[in-house]
């Protein structure tokens, strides 16, 4: 049953008569005699406060009294007081989704001074406003039951500590490790700065913990394969390969180890030392079980030997265990899987690889724990010099080999702490280190690094210029840029502190499970400061040097930030999905893909159907961009609350007579770009009246039939602002507009009436600018001809407008 | 094979003995080394570019357009020649505004340049067309345990997105020419350390110091000889170095050879055709030995 | 120790279209990316007998130093090994940024403040400009200090010996082709004084 529009408007005056933050600027008595005439409006209020009690209320009192059925608020930014207001009226039994804002304050009457102009333009936007509310439909927010289970991909110290905070909150977690033990880096630390702890000591608790912990479920030598489903309800596939030993019965008595006669290069060590087939990557390892690497042992290679089985007590070892996979269904998921080290090869003037005794700060880690010895002929070593930055902070090199743009966080720290460590261990040790600039900046560091500087470490500013294998020794060259002089010296060992790169498969990983990674390849956080932890996927999150490298500490404090915003997630057991998502109409969809193509939150689904295959978006994921609107072919899809009817109707607006040329729409994605828009309002920045902005998901969800509709009804220019961490920025949009400019171009209308920028919340400035650049430049080629707007009215009406 | 062959200045002057070995053995190998008609300087590195860029890269750029049209690779035996012309080439292809001026200016000469001239050192022919089998299937004379200290020096092998030869820090082309030929390469830590180049004529003293360097370098890990693959070296260790022997009052004696020259003695080439008698720093009790 | 004779950095010293000049100069485009690393002070041979190294020249750049950059013996005592380039991690072409410092100081005819030899790269040019190719004898007698007598007897020996040898011919090079030629450089001429 349609039900006839009884619309209400209430303006505010935000202060008293006509000194209000509007009032003051815009005539608001005027408003609402304009508000007042326009078909379909019951009843139009002013009043000082609406956000206010009696404000709510009268509003209250209009639902009750005049029966009405769509709401206008004119007031300040729907930023400050949208929720508010859907409260009061749904209060009133009517449905929160008919409620519009016009925003006439930080948008208009802070901006204007000229109130003529102001009030034009106000009346200008309630109009709009109106004539949206008139064709809103109710909606309903749909609560999905959720899985409460969390998948952690990743065994080392962030994997571990998320585990741990997680399964402590309740939550039953699964932590997949690619390697046949957890622990990871942390593992082959000696000690850490700048307590100097002894890393195994507080990272083997945790990972007994983790072990006998009743929700955590360690699931080794496995690896993520497929994500599918929705947020709350991620559907898992994982391959688990063979340990070849059965876990359960493994006593890790290491006598398999012992009589097994092929000897592999020791990943643990970092090729300092050898490992067997059947091994144990370290001795706390969890699962303690050994396992057998199957492209080095004898059976798998050559169908012979089987000598670990003959000798071993438990009776566990399995050559027939074979590849498992399994299925999990989770709701959340954490990826933390780690860094690698960039393998210093590429950094040639160091040698790295013709000599034994240069060496990356991960081996010499192992000679610390080991007890230091020159890995050329096991003697201790007296001069070692510490080399850092290497493979980091290069911009551009004129090798092509792999390196780092971003400073690697830990190498001065580490080198420092490696240097007392060697002090501690040989008598008369001399640790010199090489450094650009000493980065001492957590909890404790700059105090450590005094302390060292008094302990006889020498330091030296300059990046070395090259390591030198000379009759037994290690030259190394440098400057010494404080002085301006070159410096040459012998040592025993180098150590390099090599650059940290996302563990491999970081970027493979991410594409599996449609999240991003950035230009320096680790993944990519939702919001710099604000969402550090969370991803562009509601549900998936990560946490330590997958996001980028950092400390121990940090680590740490990221893994309980992880816990927290899963536990946000799922804790009650059901999210609410809004309903301004995406629909698409199945009558009308051809399963053509390209939705599925363009959609940024893989939310479209393919559905096999009896006739043919068709699309689907599943709620839970769309994000409501709108970005599928435009692209379907068949105009079988739309946006609930932002709608095709809908943004037609706000576009053409109402018949203002105002005089203001060249007229510009704006259309301005609706998070970011527009609270830079209320910013350039609330710092009182000006520029023109002209600008008529109207809010949108995303500039993407606009398409050629809604820029005629501006063009038709008014405009003279349009505007796209999006905002630059929205998903539909950089390439995407640049293609977007040109296409858009194309086909103006071919209706007879410049494309130069046709502009886009990208905008950060503070960058308001940039588009006061572009506001005032634009206007001009439409200023220059003029307003649009009558006849062609009459031509385009006759396009659009005839539907050409594809 | 055939190549359109750039000599360089020094080829016919002061490294006279660089060429004759290389056309003796080039002959042994059945390289044929077709010179380039009416070169002109290559644009001489620095020399030039210092004073006026455009008429070095100009200088360069006449030398590509005559070897363009011979469509050849261009070899070279010098390696500032095989800088200078790899530079040039590549500036005009980055820099259009500057291929327009060259252009404008070889057109007028009568001369076009299109780009697609592949410049290499004479050493990559040896490794990457001959092969160090066929180097080593034409020795007639054992270089019996010869110690050589391979010298690469600046130019072949740096900046490596220029040359882009060898490996710029720790190149092997060479010491792999002289074990094929029966050399015995020792571990010179100065392989690639710059003698001073054209310092020698506006810094004497400073190219003598660093010059020292090397030869004390060589002298002190027991080298017979030092191969060098480049003129300009060539001369800053061999010509200069009686005066670099009174500057500094130390004895050096070592003698400087071209690896063409060695090459040759491995093929039993005769002496004269070598030119080893040309050679400031007498080789004589280095070569006496093989001579047949 | 180094001579220096900058005793206090004003700002009457900063150029700030000096830093301009040499970011739109061939080899100057990234100069502001230096991170002052030394790894280009580090890797030079010659280093040791410059007044500033490369890397302090670079941030004389930055302040804008000009006549400290340009009339310093840094910029002819590179030899444009390259070694820094190779290994710079910001990718700065620094000998091909000291030619064009070369060529300012030349054009600007600012003297070096140590007794330098700007003159070979002129001699060196107005000679293949003449002959096409480079011919020694005129070289070294254009650029030999005539008052160095020590010098000049090394360089008489040397000279001997290579005469000797057939390796310094007294008579020039000759590249034919005189048309292309005078008309190539002709035009250069023309180019460069625009």
């Amino acid at each position: 049953m349609k039900q006839e529009p009884k619309i209400g408007v209430y303006i505010c005056r935000c202060g008293c008569d006509v000194e209000g933050n509007i009032s003051a600027t815009v005539d608001v008595e005027k408003v609402k005699e304009s508000a007042a005439s326009i078909n379909g409006v019951k009843i139009a209020e002013v009043y000082e406060y609406v956000c206010s009690n009696p404000g709510q209320q009268m509003i209250r009192d209009g639902i009750k009294e005049h029966g009405l059925n769509r709401i206008v608020v004119a007031a300040c930014s729907p930023r400050m007081h949208l929720e508010t207001f859907k409260r009061n009226v749904k209060q009133e039994g009517l449905n929160p989704y008919l409620l519009e804002i016009a925003n006439i304050r930080e948008q208009c009457s802070w901006i204007h001074d000229d109130k003529k102009l102001a009030t034009f333009k106000a009346i200008d936007l309630v109009g709009r406003a109106v004539e949206r509310a008139r064709i809103l439909k109710p909606l309903e927010e749909k609560a999905v039951k959720v899985n409460r289970d969390a998948l952690v991909i990743g065994g080392g110290i962030a994997g571990i500590n998320a585990s741990v905070e997680l399964a402590d909150k309740g939550y039953q977690v699964y932590l997949v490790e690619k390697g046949p033990s957890i622990g990871g880096h942390m593992a082959q630390l000696g000690k850490t700065f700048p307590t100097l702890d002894c890393s195994s000591c507080i990272l083997t608790p945790k990972m007994v913990y983790v072990a006998q912990h009743p929700l955590i479920k360690i699931i080794s030598l496995s690896e993520v394969t497929k994500v599918e489903g929705a947020p709350g309800n991620f559907k898992i596939t994982i391959r688990k390969h063979p340990r070849c030993v059965d876990a359960s019965k493994c006593t890790a008595c290491g006598e398999c180890a012992k009589k097994c006669p092929v000897t592999v290069k020791n990943e643990f060590e970092v090729g300092l030392d050898q490992r067997k087939a059947i091994y144990q990557p370290f001795r706390q390892a969890v699962p303690s079980a050994y396992s057998i690497d199957k492209e080095h042992c004898l059976y798998f290679t050559k169908g012979v030997c089987k000598v670990c089985q003959k000798f071993c007590k438990a009776n566990s070892i399995d050559f027939t265990q074979q590849e498992e996979t399994l299925e999990l269904n989770v709701g959340a998921i954490v990826v933390s899987t780690g860094y690698e080290i960039l393998d210093p090869m590429g950094v040639k003037q160091y040698s790295y690889g013709l000599h034994p005794d240069i060496v990356t700060h991960l081996q010499f880690e192992r000679l610390l724990v080991q007890g230091l010895h020159k890995p050329s002929n096991g003697e201790q070593p007296k001069k070692i010099a510490f080399i850092l930055c290497v493979g980091s902070r290069m911009v551009e090199n004129v090798n092509e080999n792999d390196y780092c743009e971003y400073c690697c966080n830990i190498g001065c720290m580490n080198a420092i702490k490696e240097a007392y460590v060697f002090q501690k261990e040989v008598p008369d040790a001399e640790p010199w280190v090489f450094y650009t600039d000493i980065r001492a900046h957590g909890k404790g560091y700059e105090e450590f690094y005094a302390r060292l500087r008094n302990h006889g470490v020498r330091f030296v500013r300059g990046r070395a210029a090259e390591v030198m294998p000379h009759n037994g020794h290690l030259r190394v060259r440098a400057a010494d840029t404080l002085l301006g002089m070159p410096i040459e010296e012998d040592f025993d060992m180098v150590v390099l502190s090599s650059g940290l790169v996302p563990s491999s498969g970081t970027e493979n990983l991410a594409r599996m499970v449609g999240i991003h990674t950035g230009s320096d390849g680790f993944i990519l956080e939702r919001h710099h400061k604000l969402r550090p932890v969370d991803t562009q996927r509601e549900g998936i999150y990560a946490c330590g040097c997958a996001l980028g490298p950092k400390d121990i500490r940090e680590t740490i404090t990221e893994s309980m930030a992880v816990a927290s915003q899963v536990a946000t997630f799922l804790g009650k057991g059901e999210v609410s999905v809004t309903p301004e998502v995406a629909v698409i109409d199945e009558e009308k969809c051809n399963g053509c893909e390209e939705c599925l193509k363009i959609c940024p939150a893989r939310a479209v689904e393919k559905v096999p159907s009896t006739f043919r295959t068709r699309m689907e978006i599943n709620p839970m994921s769309c994000t409501g961009c709108g970005i599928c609107v435009p692209v379907c072919l068949k105009d079988a899809i739309d946006l609930n609350h932002c709608t095709e009817d809908q943004l037609m109707a706000q576009i053409r607006g109402v018949e203002v007579k105002d005089d203001v040329s060249p007229k510009i729409v704006a259309f301005i994605e609706k998070n970011t770009a527009y609270a830079s828009a209320d910013l350039a309002g609330q710092t009182r920045a000006h520029y023109g009246t002209n600008i008529r902005i109207i809010s949108v998901p995303s500039t993407g969800r606009v398409g050629f039939k809604h820029l005629l509709q501006a063009f038709a009804h008014g405009a003279d220019g349009v505007m796209f602002v999006e905002g630059e961490d929205s998903v539909f920025t950089g390439e995407r949009l640049r293609e977007h507009v040109a296409r858009l400019k194309k086909d103006l171009q071919a209706c007879g209308i410049e494309s130069l009436r046709l502009v886009s920028t990208t905008i950060t919340i503070p960058q308001y400035p940039k588009m006061v600018d572009t506001f005032e650049v634009f206007t001009n430049r439409v200023s220059k080629i003029g307003p649009l001809s009558s006849k062609v707007r009459s031509e385009i009215e006759k396009k659009l009406k005839k539907g050409e407008s594809k | 094979m055939k190549y359109a062959y750039f000599p360089g200045c020094s080829i016919h002057t002061t490294a006279q003995e660089y060429g004759i070995s290389c056309n003796a053995v080039s002959r042994v190998l059945g390289i044929e080394l077709i010179e380039i008609p009416e070169w002109n300087c290559c644009g001489a590195m620095d020399a030039v570019y210092a004073y006026n860029p455009l008429l070095s890269i100009s200088l360069s750029a006449r030398n590509l357009a005559l070897a363009e049209s011979m469509k050849m690779d261009v070899v070279t035996l010098c390696s500032a020649c095989f800088f200078t012309l790899s530079r040039a080439n590549k500036l005009l292809h980055e820099d259009s505004e500057l291929k327009g001026k060259v252009d404008k200016l070889l057109n007028d000469a009568g001369l076009q340049y299109t780009g697609e001239v592949k410049i290499r050192h004479y050493l990559d022919v040896l490794l990457n067309d001959v092969g160090l089998e066929n180097i080593s299937k034409n020795v007639k004379v054992k270089l019996d345990g010869l110690k050589v200290a391979p010298y690469y020096g600046c130019m072949l092998i740096r900046p490596p997105n220029i040359v882009n030869f060898d490996d710029p820090e720790h190149p092997h082309s060479l010491d792999k020419i002289i074990e094929a030929i029966g050399g015995k390469n020792v571990d010179y830590i100065y392989k690639t350390r710059c003698c001073g180049a054209s310092l020698g004529f506006t810094e004497g003293e400073v190219m003598m110091e660093m010059t020292s360097d090397l030869l004390l370098e060589a002298k002190n890990v027991e080298a017979d000889c030092i191969a060098v693959p480049c003129p300009l070296c060539h001369f800053n260790m061999d010509a200069k170095q009686r005066s670099i022997e009174s500057t500094f009052d130390v004895k050096i004696d070592m003698p400087i050879v071209f690896f063409t020259q060695l090459m040759g003695v491995a093929f039993g080439i005769n002496p004269k055709e070598l030119a080893l008698n040309k050679n400031c720093v007498s080789t004589d009790k280095l070569f006496k030995r093989f001579h047949a | 120790m180094k001579r220096n004779h900058v005793h206090v950095i004003t700002s009457q010293m900063m150029d700030k279209s000096f830093l301009a000049d040499v970011m739109k100069m061939r080899g100057g485009k990234n100069v502001l990316d230096c991170i002052q690393c030394g790894i280009c002070a580090g890797s030079c041979p010659a280093a040791w007998a410059m007044d500033f190294t490369p890397m302090q020249i670079v941030r004389m750049i930055h302040l804008g130093m000009k006549d400290t950059v340009l009339s310093s013996s840094t910029i002819w005592i590179c030899a444009s090994c390259y070694t820094c380039t190779t290994r710079c991690p910001r990718g700065i072409d620094i000998p091909l940024l000291m030619s064009a410092l070369k060529t300012t100081a030349i054009r600007e005819k600012i003297p070096a403040r140590i007794e330098i030899k700007p003159k070979f790269h002129k001699s060196f040019a107005d000679i293949v400009q003449k002959y096409g190719r480079i011919h020694e004898p005129e070289l070294f007698l254009k650029i030999t200090n005539k008052t160095d007598v020590r010098a000049l007897m090394q360089n008489a020996a040397l000279g001997w010996t290579l005469l000797r040898k057939g390796k310094l011919k007294l008579k020039a090079p000759k590249v034919n082709q005189k048309v292309q030629w005078s008309s190539l450089f002709a035009n250069v001429a023309k180019e460069e004084s625009k």
